[in-house]
């Protein structure tokens, strides 16, 4: 047996799995007893891109639709909440059905005509969508301009205040628990099959019963839905929120993420944007190597997407 | 009633005539092949049949309904299913993923049922599991269940590409060239399979084949096409005596 194939059967291997899972869970619940503000504000960066890369991974890695504008569906769950608190003083957490609601309605609106037609026009139609967003974000009132939104006030939980980095790091790990929990129930279920028979060959799909465009839509919905909420925590553990954190360059790094980990093997995803989150701090305070830290990273995923297109992580079975 | 009736069905590309004019019946309980040179408008017909392509005109109807301006997808949940010409699976899932496929045409769980689980989802998950191992045995590759369907050889490809068809209990199961690209042995196991999927399952065969010696084997009736019309239409005996096929088949050099 060569190297490659022991590797991925023993990570096949449901004990190994459920025990690692288990270890690893562990291991990030108890991080924070032994860390101060500053690491678990660095893998609090890293829940919070895993959170984007597991939604966008339903979009692109299990459907195989190419969404280039990622970063307008968690600007617009973030303003949705950081709109209503601030301006209509809700509570946070009433804010979650709005958010999910113009998730939706929005995600239909661009989804229902285009993806009807080729492919490639739903890259153009999502980096498009994804710049009117951010434009009219700069520009409306409500928003607040090109300041945005500042000082979104902090929810509470069962009575204790979000207040400290810890329990922002706590919220988030269960929340990638929970889209961990999503993503793997949609990949074994007959709608996450007809996901990937999608990807894999859309007319043989097709073929076989699948209402391909009905399908797609769906994908692209709760994708949308994924990261309108991922957007609505961002914005009230961040407190504030502008038009700059969500510009094209965070869709292209959510994207790459995805890629990077291997499209559509959660594992991966999860990976991938944990190394995406990290790798730029490990490189921080080494001189001349942080320095060109990003050339350096550019590099690496030109390598990967060459070498290995399917991801990094190793591809299942025979 | 024929189970699939085809009436003046006419196929155009940018004024090609890929099918002209073509009439013709398949009999609910049959084994009827549609061969034909190479472009003579087999794979157009499928399509057509199948949603795939859009008529220019004429009717299609199964079972009485109207085939013509419906999705592909409805066409399937209708009982017809097809396999392609150059073998279509799903090639980064597993042959059991790929026969899966075949089961979801009748049945239903969606989004709900894939995120909450409940009771009736799994009951199905469950059915589509046993259904698609069936198929599998059925077929006779049950130690290819966990391949990944592009490390499969071609002839398993094509096995696993029937399973899929099969486990979507087609009434109406249209096979395009199912023999290309096999070798002896593998063609006469498909002769066989292809009279029990008849006797065995019930299902109505439809076939499309290049090769005139292996259709004679097991067709009730046979349709030759060529330029998109027909040429000749009955019992295989009289078919291949016709001087118009004989033609065709020679006149092409195929
Ligand atoms: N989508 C298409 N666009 C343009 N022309 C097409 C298309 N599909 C088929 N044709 C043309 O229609 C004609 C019939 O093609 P078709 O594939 O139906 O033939 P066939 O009998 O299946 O041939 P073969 O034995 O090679 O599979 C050919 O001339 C082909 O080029
Ligand atoms: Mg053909």
């Amino acid at each position: 047996m060569k190297l490659r194939d022991r590797i991925s059967s023993w990570l096949e291997s449901k004990f190994i799995q459920a025990a690692a899972s288990a270890a690893l869970l562990a291991f990030m619940a108890l991080l924070p007893l032994f860390t101060d503000n500053y690491y678990q504000n660095i893998v609090w960066n890293a829940f919070f891109y895993m959170l984007l890369a597991l939604g966008l991974n339903i979009i692109v890695g299990y459907c195989g639709l190419c969404d280039l504008g990622y970063a307008s569906k968690f600007a617009i769950g973030a303003y949705t909440t950081g709109i209503l608190i601030k301006t209509y003083h809700w509570n946070f957490w009433a804010t979650l059905p709005v958010s999910i609601i113009i998730s939706i309605v929005s995600s239909v609106i661009i989804g229902l005509p285009t993806l009807k037609l080729r492919s490639d026009y739903l890259a153009i139609v999502t980096l498009g969508f994804a710049e009117i967003v951010r434009i009219t974000a700069r520009n409306l009132k409500i928003t607040g301009a090109a300041t945005g939104l500042i000082a979104i006030p902090r929810p509470t939980f069962f009575g204790i205040r979000l207040v400290k980095i810890t329990h922002w790091y706590y919220v988030f790990l269960i929340l990638v628990v929970i889209y961990i929990i999503i993503s793997f129930r949609i990949r074994n279920s007959r709608f996450g099959r007809a996901l990937a028979y999608i990807r894999e060959d859309e007319d043989a799909a097709e073929a076989m019963g699948v209402n391909t465009s009905l399908y797609k839509l769906y994908a692209y919905v709760l994708g949308a839905v994924l990261g309108g909420v991922t957007g609505s925590f961002y914005a009230v553990k961040m407190t504030s929120i502008s038009p700059g954190s969500f510009d094209f360059n965070q869709s292209v790094n959510v994207l790459l993420a995805v890629i990077l980990g291997g499209m559509g093997k959660v594992p991966g995803v999860v990976l991938g944007a944990a190394f995406f989150a990290l790798f730029p701090e490990f490189f921080r305070d080494i001189p001349v190597i942080g320095d060109m830290r990003m050339l350096f990273f550019g590099l690496l995923l030109i390598a990967v997407i060459i070498a290995k297109p399917q991801g990094l992580w190793p591809e299942r079975n025979k | 009633m024929a189970l699939m009736h085809v009436e003046n069905l006419k196929m155009h590309f940018s004024g090609i005539a890929a099918v002209d004019n073509l009439s013709f019946d398949v009999q609910e309980g049959s084994i009827t092949s549609l061969i034909g040179p190479n472009g003579a408008g087999k794979t157009s017909v499928f399509n057509c049949m199948t949603g795939f392509y859009k008529a220019t005109s004429g009717e299609i109807a199964f079972m009485g309904t109207s085939l013509i301006n419906i999705k592909p997808y409805k066409i399937t949940e209708m009982g017809i299913i097809r396999t392609f010409q150059n073998v279509r699976l799903f090639k980064n899932l597993t042959v059991l993923e790929n026969v899966m496929s075949g089961a979801h045409s009748n049945t239903k769980q969606s989004v709900f049922g894939a995120l909450l689980r409940p009771a009736a989802q799994r009951r199905e998950e469950k059915e589509i599991l046993e259904r698609a191992e069936h198929y599998i045995d059925y077929i006779g590759i049950s130690d290819k269940k966990g391949y990944l369907a592009k490390n499969l050889s071609y002839g398993d490809q094509r096995r696993t590409e029937w399973a899929r068809a099969l486990a979507a209990n087609p009434k109406l199961l249209l096979l395009d060239e199912p023999a290309a690209g096999l070798n002896h042995d593998e063609k006469e196991k498909l002769l066989e399979l292809i009279s029990q999927f008849r006797d065995e399952l019930g299902i109505t065969v439809f076939i499309i084949e290049h090769d005139i010696d292996l259709v004679m084997k097991i067709s009730e009736k046979v349709i030759v096409v060529n330029f998109g019309k027909k040429i000749a239409e009955g019992v295989p005996e009289a078919v291949r005596k016709d001087p118009l096929v004989i033609e065709a088949y020679l006149g092409r050099d195929s």
